[in-house]
């Protein structure tokens, strides 16, 4: 009797995370049906966000998504190979776990702490070297690579770690070099492993919305230049949300969490069941 | 007493009161270890598990520098030199002597890549070459009727004896004066294993082979000389017929009999 | 130059560059860990903890209203998010095992645990703000409790089945009930790695902003209404730290040394467990 309660209450919870996820996008796609009606695909197309005319095109709200998030890739990714690397293959073992656990913690402090940082130190910087207010799409590219580079760097890590003792000594053997030995066993055998990392860590960049609504600027208008104000889809949602009126505002801010949404869990899918399966061949 | 024979031939390798201590231990894993191998020839080592027969085998191409903190003392005497010596040149010592593993190791990479592998390491380009010297390692692997038509396939497609007899093509590739072989065949089977064994035997005419086993039989069936191994020690070194027939040292009967071990 | 020692060459040159890229990294991660230890102990003092919120320029303002608000919405996330989330992994690792529905929970937690925490804030906004017409703390720990229980759910299910078969067959064998076998033995067994999941997962929620800005909204005032908007750490070190006023600005950096802290010493809390209870 207890035991049939006990299990039927796991069961119950364990469907209820399934529930939920269904019930986000339910929900999400019921609430804008009213901008979708109203708008189409030109919501995707147009970049006039007037809330005033209540006319709303979330089209460079999309491009600072995608453009931050590029541009993050783009200095995150070899320096976070670079930590991998150093972490699996070149620290000793004390440098080792100082430095792997240095980089697992940081990658737990809040998103909007970097923010916080990213405004008062780093945007100083972007608008002495570049002219202009410093807030931008570079800035904002440079505190969300920061930010993510811990995460990528530590599962990338763990996945140049996968790749068995045995292989790499078999490398040395034949008088291999160490970055032989990476190049040419370690990268080829966790490639699949290093890859969904990469495009986990760009799952997560893309939704991030502290570490860049400080320094991005919140401005709906296409940029001109990198170091020009822009906004992105949490960084929209992260300024508008609270303070929109009219239903028409707000189920386009709906239908911008429902794109934001679907983007990222098409990312992350492909990182988890593309790339991060777990089947891993013998040896 | 150790009884480690005196052999007359030309030897390939001289360890010479060799110690060996991991990072950390206290006390060394090998310990005055005296030991001549003899060239063309294959030495068996065996002894019960932890007895140092790995470690040592590690030492001949310096495997355990790759772990920082593992201290050598003594001499390992190769081609005139200490290889010991912290200035050795461990990129040309290992393209010297080569090593096979207890599983079989195929990179991630074709047929022909595992075999040319070590030589384009050396800087061999030229294409008539590595498919000249591939051809001919494949063939004193006895893989060559295997692999002949799928040389760009994946080596991980290839059953583990297979693969076995790749690493074997791989590691004869480069030329090697010496081969260590640890435990080749622990991971295969019986059929496989026969195959492995021949190879070996036949592989002597060209280079010098140390081969560490956990198979008495083994060491019986391939090798020349046999090397029993103790707690860290070289208990007994002597030609193969003769130690497993007539031991000179009890606790080298008391093994090969199946009292321990 | 041989190839070899081109090789070589090659060889040093790329591990200068990983090792330089490590340094670069670390820089950067220990400037502004360095930035928030300045300016956050400069920032503290005891009225920080004794003063609730108040209009920039009095000196009598602190951050009381933030902490008590953020331990509100976060001890309510965990009241709600920790017993759901064990449960459901206990299905998972005792239950579902290698069924297609624990594999497919798996895979959606595992999605859910890198989504966007702003749409969630998003999706509650739509599910409780509108429904009730105001900010909520109800809201807010809601939110923060969608993130937790995929979490808990698969640190849960990790530990759970770490947990070795013989002891539960062993259980089975006095004849326990399932339910006992599992609350008496495998809860027992895992417990030191439930407890790092759940630490973690507090964590976690605790440094999240994003999903809090519309759902608890935040207050400048002292407040333990559930029904009411709260205030708390994060999304009050946001506005302070985006307005232009230099003595909210010190308290922004005051709540956000507090913050991290408190994140960090639970991170270091949870490896710890983790570590010792292994090694037992």
């Amino acid at each position: 009797m207890i035991d049939k309660i006990f299990s039927n209450l796991t069961r119950f919870s364990a469907l209820l995370i399934l529930v939920i996820v269904a019930w986000i996008f339910v929900e999400l796609y019921n609430q804008s049906l009213e901008a979708i009606h109203a708008f189409g695909f030109d919501f995707i197309t147009k970049d006039e966000w007037a809330p005033n005319l209540e006319k709303f095109g979330a089209y460079s709200a999309i491009f600072g998504s995608v453009a931050s998030t590029f541009l993050a890739m783009l200095f995150a990714i070899p320096v976070a190979i670079g930590v991998a690397i150093f972490l699996s293959e070149i620290a000793h073992d004390k440098i080792k776990g100082f430095f792997g656990v240095s980089v697992e913690l940081l990658a737990a402090i809040p998103s909007v702490i970097y923010g916080m940082w990213g405004l008062f130190y780093f945007v100083p910087i972007i608008r002495d070297l570049f002219g202009g207010m410093g807030i931008g799409l570079l800035s904002a590219g440079i505190v969300l690579s920061i930010m993510i580079l811990p995460f990528m760097a530590a599962v990338t890590r763990d996945a140049m770690n996968t790749t068995p003792d045995i292989l790499k000594e078999s490398a040395y053997a034949l008088g291999g070099t160490q970055w032989d030995v990476i190049k040419d066993v370690i990268i080829p055998y966790a490639r699949a492993g290093i890859i969904g990392s990469i495009i986990l860590a760009l799952g997560r960049a893309i939704g991030e919305t502290m570490a860049v609504t400080f320094v991005m600027g919140n401005v709906h208008k296409l940029p001109k230049s990198i170091t020009d104000p822009a906004t992105s889809i949490p960084v929209t949602l992260a300024n508008e949300f609270a303070e929109a009126d009219g239903s028409l505002y707000f189920s386009s801010l709906f239908e911008l969490a429902l794109i934001l949404l679907v983007m990222s869990f098409v990312v992350i899918s492909i990182a988890k069941f593309y790339f991060l399966r777990k089947e891993r061949r013998g040896v | 007493m150790a009884s480690i024979i005196d052999i007359k031939d030309e030897c390939a390798l001289q360890v010479r009161d060799f110690e060996f201590t991991y990072k950390g231990a206290d006390a060394p894993s090998l310990k005055k270890v005296t030991m001549p191998i003899a060239k063309n020839s294959i030495t068996a080592l065996i002894g019960p598990s932890g007895c140092g027969k790995t470690t040592l085998l590690r030492a001949f191409n310096r495997m355990h520098d790759l772990y920082p903190g593992n201290a050598y003392k003594g001499e390992i005497e190769f081609e005139g030199r200490n290889i010991l010596d912290p200035k050795e040149d461990l990129i040309h010592l290992r393209t010297k002597i080569g090593m096979i593993f207890q599983k079989p190791t195929a990179f991630p990479m074709s047929i022909f890549d595992n075999v040319a592998y070590g030589m384009r390491l050396q800087g061999i380009k030229n294409k008539t070459e590595l498919n000249d010297r591939v051809e001919k390692a494949l063939k004193d692997a006895a893989i060559w009727k295997e692999v002949s038509d799928r040389l760009k396939n994946d080596a991980n497609g290839l059953s583990g004896g297979q693969q076995q007899r790749l690493c074997i093509a791989r590691a004869i590739a480069v030329e090697p004066e010496v081969l260590l072989f640890d435990e080749p065949t622990s991971a295969l089977d019986p059929i496989s294993t026969q195959g492995i064994e021949k190879l070996v035997i036949e592989l002597k005419e060209k280079v010098s082979i140390i081969i560490v086993t956990h198979n008495m039989q083994q060491a019986a069936r391939v090798s020349d000389y046999t090397g029993f191994m103790y707690l860290g020690e070289l208990i007994e070194l002597g030609h193969t017929e003769e130690l497993f027939v007539t031991p000179k040292e009890k606790l080298t009967q008391e093994y090969i009999t199946g009292k321990f071990g | 130059m041989t190839a070899v020692q081109k090789r070589v060459l090659v060889n040093k040159i790329i591990l200068a560059l990983s090792t330089l890229s490590a340094v670069v990294a670390i820089a950067f991660l220990f400037w502004i860990l360095g930035v928030l230890v300045m300016k956050g102990v400069g920032a503290l003092n005891w009225n920080i903890f004794i003063y609730e919120g108040a209009p920039p320029g009095y000196a009598e303002s602190g951050l009381k209203h933030a902490l008590v608000g953020q331990a509100i919405l976060v001890g309510l996330a965990t009241v709600i998010g920790v017993p759901l989330g064990i449960l459901a992994g206990t299905y998972l690792s005792e239950y579902g095992k290698n069924s297609k529905l624990a594999h497919l929970i798996r895979d959606i937690s595992d999605i859910m645990m890198s989504a966007p925490s702003i749409v969630i804030g998003a999706f509650v906004y739509a599910v409780v703000v509108m429904p009730m017409g105001h900010f909520s703390a109800w809201a807010g720990s809601i939110a923060l409790a969608i993130i937790m229980i995929p979490i808990i759910l698969r640190t849960t299910d990790d530990m759970l089945q770490l947990v070795p078969g013989t002891l539960r067959e062993a259980a089975f064998a006095l004849g326990a009930p399932k339910y006992k076998v599992i609350m008496d033995v495998v809860y027992r067994g895992a417990k030191a790695g439930i407890l790092t999941g759940v630490l973690l997962g507090i964590a976690r929620v605790g440094g999240e902003t994003a999903p809090l800005l519309f759902t608890s909204f935040n207050d400048n005032f002292f407040t333990t209404n559930l029904n009411d908007a709260m205030p708390s750490l994060t999304v009050t070190m946001f506005n302070y730290a985006i307005s232009p006023y230099a003595d909210w600005q010190q308290l922004g950096w005051a709540a956000a040394f507090i913050l991290s802290m408190f994140i960090l010493g639970l991170n270091i809390v949870g490896r710890l467990i983790l570590y010792f209870g292994k090694g037992k």
